[in-house]
């Protein structure tokens, strides 16, 4: 992909490519790839092999993980200048949840052999980049928690239960 | 402390065509609203009246046998008590209050969940009769068969939650037709008609059934077809009904009732807060929309020339249609359509069936379970024999129709 001042724009916003130095960004911007869907296009599905993360640039991505028949839970939504689909980028395991665009999106893709390649080649941008993502996992690992007590509250709550009585 | 909000899940619902979407957000309020709370086994809690020369109102003592708590229950209380059988949601059951009080009471229903609770008195139980039945036979695997088709039957459910805007474009474009003075005289006069018809038509049942002969299949599909589109265009009245009297629609949908029964559906409980008068309307004409189909059926039957095909699929429409008119507005048959809706909100006694049933049991059982004392017993035996006595006659009837028909 070719380094226009607009995506490097777009990339300095972008949480972990925030500490890269311009020769950095202009080389990784060069390992990108752009990647356009249309609305309600489904990118993955759980389950599908994958190894590459998105980058949303423009539109909404919604994330949702099976729940029962067609019915699935919207985990999260991933608006611009966001990213997800880092999981299999790192270990090559299947897609934990389903990606689908709730609108146009516009994406860029960061494949593992990209990765990789910035990792030999570009040592200091890779490790501001492991960096960022282990900062972005925790704050992800807060939220599920988070969702997690959600969920036990609605669960509570629909069912009535007096649980401090007992 | 301020109060949380509720907690909700948003949820993507698959359309048929894999894409498709639509987002529901589901707060846990609604989940709790279509819980069935359930009373504990009889064997194992007992009630009993306290009577007292002070109060002027009934007081109940409610005791768990197993862990020898008592609570102490409200006329109200042992009313919502008694509709916890497991097959009533909260949301019905708050219905129910609202018929037989007259006014609502926000924390009632939680603070008496709450304190069942606690004496161990209650339990949930989100599942039908007759599916706790194929869960306890599992083993079996016709059972197991069984239980996955309704299962996935169960899971078809077609429904939409934005039709209020539709329903009054609809009214607007001339659905406030059929609420006006000419809409009655004409149905009226269109019952009437059909009535003529279908009188001349059944002097001689068999010519007008032969017709089917060699046909059976095709005139079989295209008469359940039409009871098909009837049973959508029945609920759709009943939404026109609730945007005249300027009150909410808030889902129509397709689903499978039970996991086998094909059916529309509507919801219009928000017609609860009009009039009774309201309510009446909303129900009756829904159900007249078999009345006019069944008429039109019988006028184009008799018409139509004798032994046609034309003659027997219409003269079948007419008798389904008007079958099911009856069965829709008759209230006497088991079955809490639009006329037993009508019949217990006019004489307030939501639980009519429930406790009628109930009462019967007890009488046949020799249990001698006395429900309540007084008034309400005749009522009871009353709706117990008329349904019994009218579901055996609508069976008699279809009975002489087939054999008519094949003799």
């Amino acid at each position: 992909m070719q380094a226009s001042d607009e995506t490097l724009a777009f990339l300095r916003d972008v949480r972990v490519f925030e500490a890269f130095s311009d020769p950095d960004l202009t080389a990784l911007t060069d390992r990108l790839r752009e990647r356009d869907l249309r609305r309600h296009q489904i990118l993955f599905r759980e389950g599908d092999r994958g190894d590459e993360m998105f980058i949303v640039r423009r539109g909404t991505i919604l994330i949702s993980k099976a729940v029962t028949g067609k019915v699935e839970q919207v985990l999260v939504r991933v608006e611009p200048f966001d990213f997800f689909g880092e999981m299999s980028l790192f270990d090559g395991s299947p897609r934990s949840a389903t990606a689908q665009a709730e609108t146009d999106v516009e994406l860029l893709v960061l494949g593992r052999d990209s990765l990789q390649a910035m990792t030999e080649t570009a040592p200091r941008a890779a490790a501001a980049f492991f960096y960022a993502m282990v900062q972005v996992f925790m704050e992800r690992l807060r939220r599920s928690t988070q969702q997690v007590a959600e969920a036990t509250r609605w669960g509570l709550e629909a069912t009535g239960l007096d649980v401090e009585a007992r | 402390m301020q109060r949380p909000t509720p907690a909700k899940f948003e949820l993507l619902v698959r359309r048929d065509d894999e894409e498709g979407f639509e987002l529901r957000q589901v707060a846990s309020v609604t989940g709790y609203l279509s819980s069935r709370p359930r009373r504990i086994e009889p064997d194992a809690y007992e009630i009993s009246e306290l009577r007292s020369r002070v109060a002027i109102a009934p007081g109940f003592i409610l005791k768990n046998k197993t862990t020898d708590r008592f609570l102490l229950l409200s006329e109200p209380e042992r009313f919502l008590w008694d509709q916890m059988d497991g097959a009533t949601s909260l949301q019905e059951i708050a219905t129910a209050y609202v018929l037989k009080y007259g006014e609502f009471d926000f924390e009632i229903i939680p603070s008496l969940l709450r304190k069942l609770q606690r004496a161990q008195l209650l339990t949930f139980e989100p599942r039908s009769r007759l599916r706790a039945v194929l869960a306890r036979n599992r083993g079996r695997a016709v059972v197991k068969a069984i239980e996955l088709v309704l299962t996935g039957l169960e899971r078809i459910r077609i429904s939409t939650h934005n039709v209020q805007g539709f329903f009054q474009a609809l009214y607007r474009f001339g659905g406030f037709l059929l609420f006006t003075p000419i809409a009655a005289i004409a149905c009226a006069v269109l019952a009437v008609a059909g009535a003529a018809a279908a009188l001349v038509l059944f002097r001689d049942v068999h010519d007008m059934l032969e017709g089917f002969g060699g046909h059976a299949l095709r005139g079989v599909l295209m008469v359940k077809l039409l009871f098909f589109v009837s049973v959508a265009l029945h609920q759709f009245v009943h939404g026109l009904a609730c945007i005249h009297y300027r009150r909410r629609v808030r889902e129509f949908g397709f689903t499978f009732l039970h996991g086998f029964v094909p059916t529309f559906y509507i919801d219009v409980t928000d017609i609860f807060m009009a009039s009774r008068r309201a309510r009446v309307v909303t129900a009756v004409t829904g159900a007249l929309v078999h009345l006019a189909l069944g008429a039109v059926a019988f006028i184009v039957a008799a018409q139509a020339p004798t032994g046609s095909f034309t003659q027997a699929f219409a003269a079948a429409s007419g008798i389904i249609q008007w079958q099911a008119l009856v069965v829709a507005l008759y209230p006497f048959c088991f079955i809490e359509m639009d006329g037993y809706h009508i019949l217990v909100d006019v004489l307030g006694v939501p639980t009519l069936k429930h406790d009628a049933i109930g009462y019967a049991k007890s009488l046949l059982t020799g249990a001698g379970r006395i429900i309540g004392e007084g008034r309400e017993e005749p009522l009871w035996i009353a709706y117990v024999v008329l349904s019994t006595i009218s579901v055996a006659a609508f069976i008699a009837f279809n009975a002489w129709i087939i054999f008519s028909a094949t003799h």
